[in-house]
């Protein structure tokens, strides 16, 4: 790998943080908005349920997200905070169906301790000021002018250092806060402040309330009549207020999320931490509050957010699982549940482990990833590109063509299908038992090769041939008439729909038939200057049985054209250019859209918007599918249109947003496809690839695939074992009823139907911390080494561990040896045929012995200090990189001779690491606990020894998501050929569920993209006018330094988006073609 | 400690309240160091320490014997003990054998803040000299008028080059590295300074405290000073400091609000008063102000730029709200703090803990509540100076006992490597 780095999301973050209710689109659309860490989604309420609006990139990771509605105003207003310390206002602009920003700033400050709870940010209800708790003992205000207009901010010192929650109290002549905070004893208190805008401080509020539940850290303020707040804790619930107290103690839960129902704030939805629903009540005689009541509601994942939409519709917001969309049902169902779940949102995050696999060996990686915590714990399995699930295979060899035939015009099922060889064709046909079964069509000539076949008006198929063209009654299955080609032309190349037929005999002539009921017509011929190579008439307009125009792709002069029917007058001529001819050619239309698609024998795609009136072509775009000729057809699924390339390189190409998308299938070779949809295969493809003919049904079209495998507990570790086909994972399983219990199992899936196969139960208090498949030097068997930490609730650091080696045996894990260790087994690697572990502060390398007994043991061998704490470790060759809890990478060298561990190189800078991963001999590539990427480089050649023991810092980049692991490898079929295919990848995977791709580039490709970069910089501009740049350099504590040698592709490829007005702007900047823009951005998104 | 690494990676704990949590951790361990050894080349008490601030690799210490010297505090010169003890040997040394060496004791060695290419050092022979790293030699001589105490500069500034130094005079000076001559004289203290620190949270505000007493602020942008803390003025006006409320709280007395709300309404006149003292010709009353009874001999504004802990040869330590300049009234359990030599004090990276030489031991405060958290014992003489890395969560302390001591959370290094080896031959 390289230097020069290009990150890219493959798949987005889907934890959801923060979600909100209000009318934001429109006055009258009721709108929910989620924040998903770095990206916020609007949806709108409909009666069918939430339809998504806009999702957007923020450029900062968001910290707060409240609507509220300024004075005069019809609709509501986003207040956006970052935990970079930006702000944003923002506004709907509906003619333009856009974001724009109101107001926006910067709130950092320079004096003052970050906190280190969550930050921040109220608005007054009634809309006086916005309030922001960013740093410890300060409170900074930014107050409305009468006009609604943001004014200077202020400092405001909050004596109180450990502030747990504030909010603001509804019914106050003067904007009032309520801030819960802790004292250095540890009580909590609450107390109340009136803000004084004038004096810029605050007054005494009206009350305050000490000594309150330990574990409360929630306000929820209560709007008019009732005003005042209520305080959940762990143990109690509190209504408090200037006049009443009230409280009542509840079963014990952490209470993480709450949901106003009522406008008039009586009711509300508590979730806690075991993903329970609470409905908590405050009754109420007029404004005097009598009491509160709690009572269960069910379960849904563990919320982070709940938003009460509308009518017993509720928003869960998960961190932990999938988000859902439930109904609160009026009665109760069989289990006592008064919850249903209607949907659910796939959430990987927390991704705390993965690895990447070839299940189906197929050269296509898939990641599994350790997802969701606590009880919604489980494995995700994540594919790129579109699955086909195979029904049946036949072996065929030499298929040089295949169509689907129906029995009769209205049939909604094909029946026929029909195979052609070099020499013969074949029809097949379901049987009565459903099964394919060789059948005849009589009036169809089967000694030679079909050119085309199809289906047309007046129950009638038509075959092309290389002589004739033969309409065939399709109920009497006889020949009912037939057109044959002039003497001393044969047909090259024919197309039909249900009513026409055009094609193409030698010496450039052009034929178009037309089909009556029992007749064939030569309507019009004429004779082009060339010959012609490739044709089509599928219909796209409103008639679905006839055409407009046609499409030809010509030899010699390297065009496609588009001609009028019936009377084939040439409309459009378009040269492609180079030397490679056309050889599939396709009308279609993608979301009302006409296209033209135009494949060319060297796998390139050619795509051109038709104007169905005129027949012009524009907005030409090329790009490359695989490297051998492409077959282009059409097929349905899911009610739209698809349409599918057949080549080296299968793909879909699809249309969502108006935009055409390209997706792989994951089969290698495939030369031919059609439609098959017959009653026991509805929806399928049958796919000729490789000497079989399969027909199968093709997975949801769109581009990452995730399988969910739920645990029902928290895996931290997993591993796959070629050798043995298996998944090993650690996991824990918690116990909600009793005491905080948890228990810790190691245990065996298997790797295709992920079925617990075995499992080992851990000691009490013992945790497994890490997990690796190696084998060792002098043994062919292969083993799972488990490494453990007893984490006893008196010990700060852990001081007992164990490395647990098991074999499998009929598919059960057999311990064959441990080894007790002085502390957790933080990391395990395979290293020269031995085992390396991190110990603590301690690398140790222990040596895999063959005892007297002939019993295995581990041994010690050597080992290094000099860490405070070696978290994560990566080997390579002699060379072991440590990513240390507090002071970045250190590179340590394995000495033979000596048999000892040396330090080689560190990097001196005080990164708090979270993974490193070893790019190449030389690079590596860490992340740490402020969101940063970085890399680093071993100077070996350095002049002084100083230079030498110095990794070098090489590139930095704020990525704003906590990395919890690097793993080389790919999520896409790497082509030898291509020239992507070339490009060394690593795969991350975050807390919020990103799975993310760094690309190594060539050093002439990353200067191209970075300039690239920069000029999208200038014509994207970040909602809320947040900056990229800044967004994106490094920041830490102590430094922020702009982005170096790495790139971000999610803003490169958004140049896919942008209009064509905008394309040309950073064409002209760039001085490159758009095409060119084009081709070399879609070239990088095939990279995830 | 896996735990919290659990909680770190599943999302369940942020990264920095995991950082927090775990730096707090390991500064409220202190012990010792058993891992890491600092061979002190001086012959004399060590009244200086501080790591370079760009990279926190480089300890700069000062001598009695007019030496200092440099040590590379990331990487060990060797190893001692099957490598678990780290000796550092000094990068190099200066004493009074090299031409350019200060004639008696050097009171003060500062580095450059923006790199380590410079390093600034004062001493008793009335001189400020600058120091190019690399080289080892002197680039620029400031004759001050006495025996220089302390000096400073401003870890922020972008905008000056300017060391602060505080000496036997009566007068403030600040050298201009950038031309090489005064560029401010700071009149005010009525005796000599024995601290000055500048602020963290503005490159324009300096702090100095004088053996008169007072605790001068300066904006060195504006003639004369704009503060003078006064250690009377308490906070009792203003809103209380967290303990204090929690304890008055817990008295739960209806005449304890009352009495709050009184005071809160009292609180504007304070105010006016406040404004009156920005201006830059202060009453000659509060000009007459003092923080501490005796001399200030040593001063640390907080890494967060809001509080300023001060010592004084009353042996009283003060924490004052820069703000407000209010005495918080914090009262810290000190016993006896050195009166004849300024002392330099540290405070942990999140500011919660205050590290005070006293006498022969290092006391570590709790910064909000004043008691004592830990009590640093391991010099045999009077400590001068401590400097905590909070990037290594490590407290140097240096004493007249001429030695550099490490203190750091224990690690249990020596019984792994015993037991390690032991077990090699036991199963």
């Amino acid at each position: 790998m390289s230097v020069w780095n290009y990150v890219v999301t493959a798949h987005k973050p889907t934890n959801v943080t923060h979600s909100c209710v209000g009318n934001f689109t429109s006055p009258q659309e009721l709108n929910l908005i989620t924040a998903k860490c770095t990206r916020i989604e609007i949806h709108l309420l409909t009666p069918q349920g939430l339809q998504p609006m806009l999702d957007v990139p923020i450029y900062g990771r968001i910290a707060t997200l409240e609507l509220f509605r300024p004075h005069g105003e019809a609709q509501d207003f986003l207040f956006i905070a970052t935990e970079r310390y930006k702000f944003c206002v923002l506004q709907w602009d509906v003619e333009a169906s856009e974001l724009i920003t109101r107001a926006m700033g910067d709130v950092s400050d320079r004096i003052g301790r970050p906190t280190d709870n969550a930050q921040i940010g109220i608005i007054d209800p009634d809309c006086r000021l916005i309030g922001l708790h960013l740093y410890d003992g300060l409170f900074k205000v930014i107050p409305f002018d009468n006009k609604g207009q943001l004014k200077e901010a202020f400092n405001i010192r909050l004596e109180e250092l450990q502030v747990l929650d504030i909010k603001f109290l509804y019914g106050c002549a003067k904007p009032t806060i309520v801030v819960l905070y802790q004292d250095n004893k540890d009580a909590r208190h609450v107390k109340t402040y009136e803000v004084a805008l004038k004096d810029k401080d605050f007054v005494e509020g009206p009350w305050s309330q000490n000594n309150l539940d330990n574990g409360a850290d929630l306000l929820i303020p209560v709007p008019p009549p009732l005003c005042g707040v209520l305080i959940i804790g762990e143990e109690t619930i509190v209504y408090c207020s200037a006049n009443a107290f009230k409280a009542i103690p509840i079963r014990p839960a952490i209470t993480k999320a709450y949901g106003r129902v009522d406008a008039d704030g009586s009711r509300y939805l508590l979730g806690d931490h075991a993903g329970l629903l609470n409905l908590l009540v405050i009754t109420h005689e007029k404004e005097k509050v009598t009491g509160l009541k709690i009572e269960l509601l069910g379960e849904t994942s563990i919320p982070s957010t709940i938003s009460y939409l509308d009518n017993a519709f509720v928003f869960i917001g998960s961190s932990f699982g999938d988000s859902q969309l439930i109904k609160l049902n009026l009665q109760p169902d069989a289990k006592g549940s008064y919850v249903e779940v209607l949907e659910r949102y796939v959430n990987l995050g927390p991704i705390v482990d993965f690895c990447v696999v070839d299940l189906e060996r197929q050269g296509q990686g898939q990641v599994v990833t350790c997802s969701g915590a606590y009880k919604d714990g489980s494995l995700r399995i994540v594919r790129n590109g579109i699955g086909i699930n195979e029904q049946a295979s036949v072996e065929l060899q030499g298929i040089k063509g295949m169509w689907s035939l129906r029995s009769s015009t209205d049939d909604p099922f094909d029946t026929f299908l029909v195979v052609s060889f070099i020499s013969e064709t074949r029809v097949l046909a379901m049987n009565l038992e459903d099964e394919l079964e060789e059948t005849e069509i009589e009036g169809f000539y089967s000694q030679v090769q079909t050119l085309f076949c199809h289906y047309a008006v007046h129950n009638q198929l038509v075959q092309v041939t290389s002589s004739s063209v033969r309409l065939v009654s399709s109920t009497t299955r006889e020949l009912r008439n037939e057109w044959n080609a002039p003497s001393g032309y044969s047909i090259n190349v024919a197309t039909a729909n249900a009513s026409q037929v055009l094609l193409a005999t030698g010496g450039g002539n052009l034929v178009y038939l037309e089909i009556g009921d029992g007749v064939l017509t030569e309507v019009k011929h004429t004779q082009l200057e060339y010959e012609i190579s490739c044709l089509d008439i599928n219909p796209i307009g409103d008639n679905l049985n006839h055409s407009q125009l046609a499409a030809v792709g010509m030899w010699t002069d390297i065009s496609v054209r588009i001609f009028s029917l019936p009377d084939l007058n040439l409309v459009t001529k378009e040269h492609l250019g180079g030397e490679i001819i056309p050889r599939s050619v396709l009308l279609c239309s993608f979301e009302g859209i006409s296209y033209l698609l135009c494949a060319l024998g060297d796998g390139h795609l050619l795509n051109f918007q038709l104007n169905l009136m005129s027949g012009e072509l524009t907005d030409r775009k090329k790009v490359s599918l695989g490297t051998q000729p492409i077959t282009l057809r059409t097929f349905s699924s899911k009610n739209a249109t698809h349409v599918f390339a057949a080549s080296d390189r299968p793909t879909v190409i699809y249309s969502s947003n108006k935009k055409l998308l390209y997706s792989n299938v994951n089969l290698k070779e495939v030369s031919h496809m059609c439609p098959f949809n017959s009653a026991a295969f509805p929806d399928s493809l049958a796919i000729a690839k490789e000497g079989e003919l399969t027909i199968g049904t093709i997975d949801e079209i769109q581009k990452l695939h995730i399988r969910s495998i739920p645990l029902g507990e928290h895996a931290r570790r997993i591993c796959h074992q070629e050798q043995s086909r298996t998944f090993a994972i650690c996991s824990l399983k918690h116990q909600t009823s009793a005491e905080e219990s948890e228990t810790h199992f190691v245990r065996l899936l298997d790797d295709q139907t992920f079925e617990f196969l075995s499992a080992y139960q851990l000691d009490p208090f013992e945790y497994g911390c890490s997990l690796l498949s190696c084998s060792f030097s002098d043994d062919s068997n292969v083993y799972y080494c488990v490494g453990t930490a007893y984490v006893l609730p008196e010990e700060n650091e852990p001081t007992k561990g164990r490395i647990l080696v098991f074999s499998i045996e009929d598919g059960k894990l057999q311990l064959i040896t441990e080894k007790e260790t002085k502390g957790a087994v933080y990391s395990l690697n395979a290293f020269n045929g031995k085992l390396l572990a991190a110990i603590n502060q301690k690398i140790q390398l222990y040596k895999w012995m063959l005892r007297d007994d002939g019993s295995r043991e581990l041994q010690s061998e050597c080992g290094h200090h000099g860490h405070i704490l070696a978290l994560y470790v990566q080997t390579r060759g002699d060379f072991i990189v440590v990513g240390d809890l507090m002071k970045s990478i250190s590179l340590l060298i394995y000495k033979h001779e000596e048999g000892a561990i040396e330090e080689r190189a560190r990097d001196y800078n005080a990164n708090w690491m979270s993974a490193v991963e070893i790019l190449d001999d030389d690079i590596y590539i860490g992340s740490e606990n402020n969101y940063n990427l970085f890399t680093v480089r071993k100077n070996s050649e350095g002049a002084t020894d100083e230079e030498r023991s110095r990794l070098e810092v090489i590139g930095e980049y704020h990525l704003g998501e906590f990395v919890n692991r690097f793993r080389h490898g790919s999520l896409v079929m790497r082509l030898p050929d291509s020239d992507v295919g070339q490009i060394p990848t690593v795969i991350f995977g975050t807390i919020n569920g990103v799975i993310g791709v760094i690309a190594s580039l060539p050093h002439d490709q990353y200067l191209f993209l970075e300039k690239l970069q920069t000029n999208l910089r200038k014509v994207i501009k970040g909602v809320g006018g947040l900056s990229h740049e800044q967004w994106r350099s490094f920041n830490n504590e102590k430094r922020t330094a702009d982005a170096k040698n790495f790139l971000d592709g999610d803003l490169i490829e958004s140049f896919l988006d942008l209009s064509r007005v905008r394309m040309d702007e950073i064409s002209k900047a760039m001085s490159v073609s758009v095409e060119e823009l084009c081709k070399r951005v879609e070239e990088l998104t095939r990279l995830h | 400690m896996w735990r919290e690494i659990a909680n770190r990676e599943a999302g369940k704990t942020r990264p920095n309240s995991f950082k927090s949590r775990v730096t707090s951790g390991l500064s409220s361990d202190l012990q010792l160091s058993n891992h890491k050894d600092i061979v002190s080349p001086h012959r004399g008490s060590v009244n200086s320490l501080q790591v370079d601030l760009t990279e926190g690799r480089y300890l700069l210490s000062g001598a009695a014997d007019a030496s200092t010297a440099v040590f590379d505090v990331q990487r060990a010169t060797e190893y001692e003990g099957g490598g678990a003890i780290a000796k550092h040997r000094h990068v190099f040394a200066i004493d009074k054998q090299h031409r350019a060496a200060h004639k008696f004791a050097v009171s003060t060695a500062i580095w450059y803040p923006i790199d380590t290419g410079l390093f600034i050092t004062g001493s008793y022979d009335h001189y400020i000299k600058v120091w190019d790293t690399n080289s080892t030699q002197v680039v620029m001589n400031f004759k001050m008028p006495g025996k220089v105490y302390r000096a400073a500069m401003s870890p922020l500034a972008t905008s000056h080059m300017l060391i602060a130094a505080g000496t036997e005079d009566v007068q403030v000076r600040l050298c201009d590295i950038a031309s090489g001559a005064f560029s401010h004289t700071l009149s005010g203290h009525r005796d000599g300074v024995m601290t000055v620190e500048w602020s963290t949270s503005s490159e324009w505000v300096l702090v100095t405290g004088g053996c008169d007493g007072a605790i001068r602020f300066w904006d060195i942008r504006r003639a004369g000073c704009f503060r003078v803390l006064d250690q009377s003025r308490t906070q009792l006006g203003r809103r209380l400091p967290v303990l204090r409320r929690s304890m008055t709280n817990k008295k739960k007395t209806v005449t304890g609000n009352g009495a709050k709300q009184q005071l809160a309404l009292g609180r504007t006149p304070g105010k006016g008063s406040v404004k009156l003292r920005m201006h830059p010709g202060l009453l000659s009353t509060q000009d007459r102000a003092t923080a501490h009874y005796g001399a200030v001999t040593g001063s640390r504004v907080t890494e967060d730029g809001m509080y300023l802990l001060s010592a004084g040869s009353d042996s009283r330590l003060r924490l004052w709200d820069i703000e407000s300049g209010c005495n918080t009234l914090v009262n810290f359990e000190t016993a006896r703090l050195q009166t004849s030599k300024p002392i330099q004090m540290a405070t942990s990276g999140d500011s919660r803990l205050a590290f005070v030489p006293c006498m022969t031991a290092v006391k570590a405060f709790d910064l909000w509540s004043g008691e004592t958290s830990m009590v640093l014992r391991g010099h045999y003489e009077n400590v001068n100076c401590c400097w905590f890395s909070s990037q290594d969560q490590e407290l140097y302390t240096g004493g007249n006992d001429r030695q550099i001591l490490v203190w750091s959370s224990s690690k249990p290094h020596e019984d792994v490597s015993v037991a390690e080896d032991g077990d090699n031959w036991s199963d």
